[in-house]
């Protein structure tokens, strides 16, 4: 068979096709187990310290010792938009971003109302409540939103009165190296702590302020400084916040939990 | 031609940036820290002696008509799986560099090398043509990330060198390292550094017949 016929073009594509289709599959389904475990171990890493869980010594800590104290976490499922926990779905189990993109447990997001520009998200929320004793003392949310370039995913955590900020987290994103991705920088999560959501007229006043705020103003119990050079960025989160803790987002959950405070065994 | 130009002549006189010109984007885009370049330059480094060897092996037998698609299959492979293993062994470093491996598959240097090397000549050179180039890649974003990440960011490797004023130090970072354009002027640089001292390098004038060579930048 000539080089040129059309016959040896069709064999030759095909069977280079077929070979590393399998070369491919191979390597995405034998590879799978070890990149679900690291993004197991990712999320329940920034849970724990969220919760305020990690020890001291969180260096020496194996990877078993922290899966461990993120499962004594109390994992609960909600229907966002009941605004109540879904007893019926396992926390266990239950993947939210799997939910967000399955049409039955997911529900579009009138473009008016999606300042987080998510399109879609899921009807179920994966949240962690912290005890102390019989007393709730932190509420870990999962929050995500559009950034600069990519959708950024973390975590929220509110103290026991449901609007102070107690951490925040951000898990995965892909934003401008070394501008935007200093949302990961721990000193300014820190920024974060102590800030409330609400005012006391029940108006949502946080947000990523365009400077530094200055500690006398009467925003500073709102606001967290500006990153310089991640101006989108910061807009961003500040969107995703108005989003989620907006009346689409957790706050008929959070009217809820405020009317019929939870306990540690209703679960 | 001897094993060893073929694979220590991509390092500086026939490096795929600094000579070919190849491979300028995603040398721009990792290279604010010397982790991310040194991981891409390996990844680039695998891809190319994977696709360079199995375009070699069946070199005789690939039509004219559609050697390219057969070129970028494979190519492309190789990325994913590359892609796939760092997913799975180096999650930090793959999360930072997101989607710049799957570019892997639209750096000239890989396509280039397959046209232009593993199309002509035996397996095993060709293996180590890739190996070159690729090290050679690697070599020059090491560099320009060396540069970047120590005055953009204070640090190497993510250990600080410079005390960053944000930190209590003295160093005040130049942030306009840490986006792309800075890469552009370092290259530029070293393309003129390099050429002053190896003026062979330096390119005829356009007026001139034009050498058989490939310059267009991917």
């Amino acid at each position: 068979m000539s080089n040129d016929s059309p016959q040896k073009a069709i064999l030759v594509v095909f069977a280079v096709a077929l070979v590393c289709s399998v070369v491919v599959s191979v390597a995405a389904i034998s590879l799978r187990p070890y990149q679900l475990a690291h993004q197991i171990f990712n999320r329940a890493q920034h849970i724990v310290k969220l919760a305020d869980l990690m020890p001291t010594n969180a260096e020496a800590l194996s990877k078993k010792d922290l899966m461990d104290i993120f499962l004594q976490l109390d994992a609960r499922v909600i229907d966002i938009d009941a605004g109540k926990f879904a007893k019926n779905l396992n926390p266990v189990t239950f993947d939210q971003r799997k939910a967000a993109a399955d049409p039955g447990r997911s529900v579009t997001i009138p473009a008016e109302h999606d300042v987080a520009r998510l399109g879609r998200r899921s009807r179920f929320a994966n949240v962690y409540l912290v005890w102390d004793g019989g007393q709730l003392k932190r509420i870990i949310l999962p929050i995500h939103g559009q950034g600069m370039w990519s959708t950024i995913y973390g975590y929220i955590a509110l103290q026991a009165d449901l609007n102070t900020i107690a951490g925040v987290t951000f898990y995965e994103q892909g934003e401008t190296p070394g501008l935007g991705t200093q949302i990961q920088l721990p000193d300014w999560q820190a920024k974060w702590q102590g800030r409330q959501l609400w005012d006391e007229n029940g108006e949502l006043r946080f947000r990523i302020a365009t400077g530094r705020v200055a500690a006398e103003s009467a925003a500073a119990r709102y606001e967290v400084d500006a990153l310089s050079g991640a101006t989108v960025t910061a807009s961003g989160i500040t969107s995703l916040v108005h989003y989620w803790f907006g009346e689409y987002g957790f706050q008929p959950f959070l009217t809820y939990l405020r009317e019929m405070p939870p306990s540690r065994a209703d679960n | 031609m001897k094993m060893r130009d073929v694979l220590l002549d991509p390092l500086l006189n026939k490096n795929p940036i600094t000579f070919q010109v190849l491979g300028i984007c995603s040398a721009l885009a990792i290279t604010n820290s010397l982790l991310s370049a040194l991981v891409m330059g390996l990844s680039v480094t695998a891809v190319l002696a994977f696709s360079n060897m199995s375009i070699s092996l069946i070199r005789h037998h690939l039509p004219t008509s559609v050697r390219i698609i057969v070129q970028i299959t494979i190519i492309a492979s190789a990325v994913i799986v590359v892609d796939e293993l760092l997913k799975a062994f180096l999650p930090e470093t793959a999360r930072i560099l997101s989607v710049y491996v799957g570019l892997i598959v639209t750096n000239c240097i890989v396509l280039g090398r397959a046209e232009t090397f593993a199309m002509q000549n035996p397996v095993g050179i060709s293996v180590l043509d890739g190996i070159g180039n690729g090290l050679g890649f690697g070599l020059i974003l090491m560099i320009v990330a060396t540069i970047r990440e120590l005055l953009g960011s204070g640090s190497l490797m993510g250990v600080s060198i410079l005390p960053l004023v944000a930190d209590n130090g003295w160093y005040v970072p130049n942030e306009m390292l840490l986006l792309p354009p800075s890469a552009f002027f370092i290259i530029g640089f070293l393309i003129w550094i390099i050429r002053s001292w190896k003026t062979e390098q330096v390119e005829q004038r356009d007026d001139s017949p034009i050498p058989n060579r490939t310059t267009e930048a991917g």
